[in-house]
């Protein structure tokens, strides 16, 4: 891998938590270079720090021990290079769906309508054109989401950081959204770091899946996925590879 | 929320989705309140107790102050102007004293650490224990001001920071991830999100602000007042005048209400959140 391409590099990442007794270690030895434009996606048994890790790489956790760069530079706290998408969407409810697009226009002091400019086209990249003057009570979950989305994109970070963004909705919805997601990463060439639990999204979105290990967790298996898109979830090659990944999840479960 | 999401004006909402036998109880309930209380009036002066007056004795008090009357020896819309100069100013002041203090002491755990003690104290003491020495101290004008100022303070306050502290950490962190400062997370995320709950407090404030009113009013007060009406009234007998002054204190108290009501309302409906 040339190291020019790598956009976000963890190296010996160390998590812990103080506790009544002592210290939780939550990551441990983790290891994870991302190229530019990849999409990762990070899998791995609940309470194995895959969150803990994403918020780390957003600057709301601090790290313990170990590094953690963006584009060669060290993360110290939260930027705005680094967009992130929340499970439970995180809207402003007293702002519409421009207004929340524009938040981090706003506090960058960028004119209004540059503002505008803006987020008109991320507003319609995610599908929401016609929707602009509304509020979250308005919308049903996958445009809340479609709105976290465009306003993570507004600040044109360098890696789009995504919580289970797809969790808080319904079956039906997630796919669509998974499909969405695809071509809005096809159309802005976005460096995706996608925390899951769905063996199944993951290997449907993925480039590259991170299988973590229970705590603390570490990196246990890195899998590269060279299906063709739009991939087929019927096809015999997905069934195999989601089984695959499946049996190695479930390993851990029983063999811990 | 106590609202529907109708933006038709508020009693037309109201009457709109009642059914008949609501509405008939509504609308036969002060009537019925007006009667019983006028039977037991004539049925108490029967019996020789002179203290509450029939409700057209109060009327005609009423009609009558509208000039003048024998206890402030001024018009009614004189006193109604007093008291509603002293109750908008000790209000306002509370405002301008506790929304910043609620937002200082909500978001800062230094700030409330020192301040708690103190206005945990001064908290359960009611407004009205303030009167003498407001009285003695601060004179006629702003005594009652202040009294006012110390009834509406509190609940303001602590509604206040209820607010700065309900904020969802989930909207710190997305204003954080996308590149606010603290004073940023303060005016974009905490503040707005304060917002209906001030608005909140405020409608509180009012309905003790006018229970202040005539604890305020108790002794004197510069410039007469309609709990002037209700004390003096009563002392030199005239109960008539002391009931007009009761009624006259609901009526400004239901405007008022009414007012903060649809103020809170039209914010609500200002920040897309109703």
């Amino acid at each position: 891998m040339d190291g020019h391409d790598v956009i976000l590099s963890i190296k010996n990442l160390k998590k812990t938590f103080p506790k009544d007794d002592g210290a939780m270690v939550a990551i441990e030895n983790f290891n994870l270079d991302v190229k530019n434009g990849d999409f990762v996606c990070i899998l791995g048994p609940s309470g194995c720090g895959k969150t803990t890790l994403l918020r780390m790489v957003a600057g709301l956790e601090p790290l313990t021990s170990g590094s953690m760069k963006v584009r060669g530079e060290d993360i110290e706290g939260p930027g705005s290079d680094r967009g992130m998408v929340f499970q439970e969407f995180g809207l402003f409810p007293w702002r519409n769906v421009k207004k929340n697009v524009e938040f981090g226009l706003e506090l960058k002091g960028i004119p209004s309508e540059k503002r505008a400019e803006i987020s008109q086209k991320y507003v319609e990249l995610v599908g929401l054109k016609g929707f602009e003057r509304s509020y979250p009570k308005e919308l049903s979950g996958g445009m809340k989401q479609r709105v976290g989305i465009a306003r993570a994109l507004a600040n044109d970070p360098a890696v789009l950081l995504m919580d289970e963004p797809f969790g808080a909705l319904d079956a039906q919805t997630r796919n669509q959204m998974q499909m969405e997601l695809l071509r809005i990463w096809k159309e802005t060439k976005k460096t995706v770091l996608f925390v899951t639990h769905s063996v199944d999204e993951a290997v449907f979105l993925a480039d590259r899946i991170v299988v973590m290990t229970s705590r603390p967790g570490t990196v246990k298996n890195l899998w590269n996925i060279d299906l063709p898109r739009p991939r087929d979830r019927a096809s015999s090659e997905f069934i195999a590879l989601r089984k695959n990944i499946l049996d190695e999840l479930e390993v851990q479960k029983t063999g811990a | 929320m106590n609202y529907s999401s109708e933006t038709k004006s508020g009693l037309r909402a109201y009457l709109a989705r009642s059914d008949p036998l609501r509405i008939g109880l509504m609308v036969s309930s002060l009537p019925l309140f007006i009667a019983g209380w006028w039977l037991l009036s004539i049925y108490l002066q029967g019996q020789n107790f002179y203290y509450l007056p029939t409700p057209l004795e109060v009327w005609n008090a009423l009609v009558a102050s509208w000039e003048w009357d024998p206890v402030t020896h001024q018009p009614l819309l004189a006193n109604i102007n007093a008291s509603l100069g002293r109750f908008a100013l000790g209000f306002v002041i509370a405002i301008v004293i506790a929304v910043p203090l609620g937002l200082l002491i909500g978001y800062s755990y230094l700030i409330d650490a020192f301040s708690k003690p103190i206005i945990e104290v001064l908290r359960p003491v009611p407004p009205i224990a303030w009167v003498p020495f407001l009285l003695l101290s601060l004179g006629l004008f702003w005594g009652p001001v202040i009294t006012i100022f110390i009834g509406v303070f509190f609940p303001v306050l602590s509604n206040v920071i209820f607010g700065v502290r309900s904020v969802d950490p989930l909207l710190i962190d997305v204003a954080k991830t996308q590149g606010a400062s603290n004073r940023q997370v303060f005016t974009k995320v905490i503040f707005p999100f304060s917002i209906p709950f001030i608005m909140a407090g405020l409608k509180i404030g009012v309905g003790i602000g006018w229970m202040c009113i005539v604890a305020a009013e108790l002794f004197a007060a510069q410039g007469g007042g309609v709990g002037v009406l209700i004390t003096a009234g009563q002392t030199i007998g005239r109960y008539d005048i002391m009931f007009a002054g009761m009624v006259v204190v609901g009526l400004l108290g239901i405007v008022t209400l009414t007012v903060s009501e649809y103020l809170e309302k039209r914010v609500k409906i200002w920040m897309g959140m109703m």
